[in-house]
């Protein structure tokens, strides 16, 4: 069973002024989920670029199901059987699951399309995966995790037999990210090739066969996963080794900073009570849609409360746009941050100073440029962002470099609260533990952090004090010492009303 | 020749949208002299200066639409505000009304127009395409309605000869350090904007939403409020314009400005300012604007007809953005790599 059905040698590319790739090589097996593994800007998503055939090489052979190809374009790499399921999704959000999966390829019947025969199909695929969404859904409704199984559903209804996934779960919760596997591991023992691109090392013990790892645009080791262990794996990732992946700081638990009193908004906030001491990190733990995003945003005023006070060290706050917040010493580092954390358009440099005017700004609004050099070169050095100058387009950043920009912009003023929703998704290891111990930096000057997380090993690593949500409610609270990983998912999952006896997230971890 | 003369230029030159402002100005050159061959009037003194002066205009509405351009919005009105301000100044100046009050009218009704398409915008937000069609056909039938569906007579008939000389002087006709007025307006105008645009905490904010209102809501902008500054600094450039028109025919005339948003439109672009927002500076505006002006009047001198200018610099247009989005293709797939 198990022929190679990609081979690349000595794959170079360049673009201008950067080398990505240098001599690579690259083999995937039939029936074999191989984790293709390195940091931001390794070099991963050039290479599965050239296979899919959205990039040419400089150099190199590339075989694929023992067939040699000079120049691919995407068109015949999709023929080859070669498919790429986007970290970010692509599909058209107006239109139905049907329509997406055969877009560009409709079938006719006479004149028009013939509609029936689209649907049937689409069905058969999507029942074939065992997954529960009706071909007639408008995919802009579904949530993330169902629009990447229609994703699949599409490579597979186009008889991909080679499927890249790139940071296929960065954005699912447990219970998906159990569907997901469940669904790879099919399409494996089907006999089908599957490429995984991840930075959650921890869930690679459940689905991968074999790795490669890549660094600074070459491939550094190959071999079986059951043959390495963690720390040789993040070693040849990083080129150092990382002492310890959560690093954690004891601080003392002080005074009362930050308390939020029954704050409603919308369904997805209902009726939450919390405080924030100083020197401890707060988690907020939860699957996804469980409302910490939403209550975030509220408390940042960025959505409308329905009702809720806030106390900034016993004061009474009004917050009713961020600007508000921002005055009163509490601030956000959102979720997304290509669509709410950077304008990718703009430098380094004015997003760092975006929300920080006012403190390089006379009382006329000009701009003093020395004191705005002054915070730059502060947030660059403090944070350590990697770049050559801070006039940089932020777009043109790595995304663990982009989430520092994105940190970085808030930590430049004296603020009270710092909330993080999400802050290390979809960057690498490194970055990773730069942010936790810009967090526990925080922790000790004794600033109140809000630490939203769907990844429990790091939320539990990290926050000294986990306060679990579901459905728009605060369902539990434990201390990260004390709680495990079950109790917490136990208590994610308390719905109300309906005691849904809910599969543990499979992921166990020491 | 030393690094501390070397710093300041590179410098400048590192100043995000200077590249396309700088080859806009150069295309000017190459125009300017390509012209000046087929026709050495062109070079003239006299020529100059009505240059620089039929330049203002386009200068001024090409600042007016790139404010609302760079926050990826359109201000489709402008032309109509250009005619209802030359209407309603010159209406009022025949009924004997003093100049500058019938200046400060005029601005007021702008400004007007302003807020209401920042909080259409801004606020409700609607789509800017539709919400300035609307006020544009508000603003024009106001300028067909202020003296009942019909030009006014001559501003002088109601101030009296010398006021309205005066005036005329003031915006158009009269010269100061040998340049017209009008330029000299145009340019003070131009000056605050840029350095409005450039240095301060509004301009950022500005940029912040052209490029992504999101990000810029959650950092503190405010988003209305930023918007309907745009859209205001777009009533005072158009109001100025439509003085100027006033001035040059010493009359009110309805169809004032009638394309004008098009033209500030083409102005900014040439120069560099993208209409999805977030990038462009004003001094390509400037280049735009001088571009354009540099076509007419050349293609004028050298005798093409009306058919053909409109021909030539509707393929300049397209092709100065043809070639911004191929320049950016290039940075493009570098920018991928990642």
């Amino acid at each position: 069973m198990n022929e190679v059905i990609v081979s690349m040698n000595n794959i170079s590319k360049s673009f201008p002024g950067v080398k990505a790739l240098d001599h690579v090589k690259f083999e995937l097996r039939s029936g074999e989920v191989m984790a293709l593994l390195g940091e931001n800007g390794a070099g991963k998503s050039t290479l599965m670029k050239i296979l899919s055939g959205v990039y040419t090489r400089d150099e190199g052979t590339m075989e694929i199901f023992g067939k040699s190809y000079d120049d691919l374009t995407p068109k015949q790499a999709q023929e080859a059987g070669v498919a790429i399921i986007h970290q970010e999704l692509n599909m058209c959000r107006h239109l139905t699951v049907t329509e997406n999966m055969f877009l560009g390829r409709e079938v006719k019947g006479g004149l028009s399309l013939n509609n029936a025969k689209m649907r049937k199909e689409a069905k058969k695929v999507l029942d074939d995966l065992r997954i529960d969404i009706s071909p007639d859904q408008i995919v802009g409704d579904l949530p993330v995790s169902k629009q990447q199984m229609v994703e699949i559903a599409k490579a597979l209804s186009i008889n991909a037999r080679i499927l890249i996934m790139d940071e296929p779960t960065s954005s699912l919760t447990a219970k998906e990210i159990d569907d997901l596997f469940r669904i790879i591991r099919k399409l494996r023992d089907e006999g089908r090739g599957i490429v995984y691109i991840s930075h959650r090392l921890e869930e690679l013990s459940h689905i991968v066969d074999r790795v490669t790892i890549m660094r600074d645009g070459q491939y550094i080791t190959d071999g079986n996963f059951k043959d390495m262990d963690m720390d040789y794996i993040i070693k040849n990732m990083v080129g150092r080794e990382i002492k310890e992946k959560f690093p954690r700081v004891e601080c003392k638990k002080g005074k009362k900073i930050f308390e939020v009193k029954n704050l409603n908004a919308g369904k997805m906030v209902r009726d939450i009570n919390f405080s924030l001491y100083e020197g401890e990190i707060v988690g907020f733990a939860g699957l996804m849609g469980a409302g910490r995003t939403e209550t975030t945003r509220a408390i940042f005023g960025v959505d409308p409360k329905d009702s809720g006070e806030l106390y900034v060290d016993g004061k009474k706050i009004e917050v009713n746009c961020p600007m508000d917040a921002i005055r009163n010493g509490v601030v956000l580092a959102p979720e997304d941050r290509k669509k709410d954390g950077l304008c990718t358009k703009l430098s380094i440099r004015q997003n760092l100073a975006l929300p920080n005017l006012d403190l390089v700004c006379n009382k006329m609004g000009v701009i003093n440029s020395g004191k705005e050099d002054a915070l730059c070169e502060k947030a660059v050095k403090d944070l350590r962002i990697k770049t050559p100058n801070v006039e940089i387009d932020s777009g043109n950043l790595s995304g663990g470099n982009q989430q520092k920009v994105v940190v970085g912009k808030w930590l430049a003023r004296d603020s009270r609260v710092v909330i993080f929703d999400e802050p290390t998704r979809g960057i690498d290891v490194g970055a990773k533990v730069e942010i936790y111990n810009l967090m526990n930096e925080l922790k000790k000057q004794g600033i109140a952090v809000m630490f939203v997380s769907s990844e429990m090993p790091e939320v539990m690593g990290i926050a000294d004090r986990i306060i679990v949500m579901c459905d728009g409610r605060i369902t539990g609270e434990v201390s990260a010492r004390e709680a495990t990983q079950d109790e917490i998912l136990t208590m994610a999952t308390s719905f109300e009303n309906k005691s849904i006896k809910e599969t543990e997230g499979g992921s166990k971890n020491e | 020749m030393n690094s501390k003369q070397q710093r300041p230029l590179k410098k400048l030159l590192g100043i995000r949208g200077m590249g396309a402002a700088l080859t806009a100005f150069v295309g000017l050159i190459i125009i300017y002299i390509a012209f000046g061959i087929i026709n050495p009037a062109v070079f003239s003194g006299q020529n100059m200066l009505n240059l620089l002066r039929s330049m203002s205009k386009y200068l001024l509405i090409g600042i007016a639409q790139s404010y609302v351009l760079i926050t990826g919005n359109i201000d489709l009105s402008i032309g109509s505000m250009v005619g209802m301000s030359a209407m309603i100044a010159a209406t009022l100046m025949t009924t004997g009304m003093a100049p500058f009050l019938a200046i400060v009218i005029a601005l007021i009704a702008c400004l007007v127009v302003g807020v209401v398409n920042g909080y259409l915008v801004g606020k409700f937000k609607l789509p800017p395409f539709i919400a300035t069609l609307g006020t544009m056909f508000v603003a024009r039938g106001i300028a067909y309605m202020v003296n009942g569906n019909r030009n006014t007579d001559a501003i002088a008939t109601g101030v009296g000869k010398e006021t309205a000389d005066a005036f005329q002087n003031c915006f158009y006709y009269g010269k100061t350090l040998g340049i017209y007025n009008t330029f000299w307006i145009a340019l003070v105008i131009f000056v605050i904007f840029f350095f409005i645009l450039s240095k301060t905490r509004t301009g950022r904010h500005i940029y912040a939403i052209g490029s992504n209102v999101d990000a810029a809501k959650l950092s503190g902008v405010n988003v209305v409020s930023t918007t309907v500054k745009t859209y205001l600094v777009s009533s005072v450039c158009s109001c100025v314009v439509g003085l100027i028109l006033c001035a040059q025919a010493g009359m009110g005339n309805m169809e004032a400005g009638n394309m004008y948003e098009m033209y500030g439109v083409a102005a900014g672009v040439i120069g560099g300012v993208s209409p999805l927002g977030g990038t462009g500076i004003l001094l390509g505006t400037f280049a735009g604007a001088a571009v354009w002006q540099t076509l007419e009047n050349g293609l004028n001198m050298i005798g093409a007809q009306v058919g053909i200018q409109r021909v030539v610099i509707g393929v300049i247009v397209v092709a100065a953005v043809l070639l911004d989005v191929v320049v950016r293709n290039g940075q493009f797939g570098k920018h991928r790599k990642k």
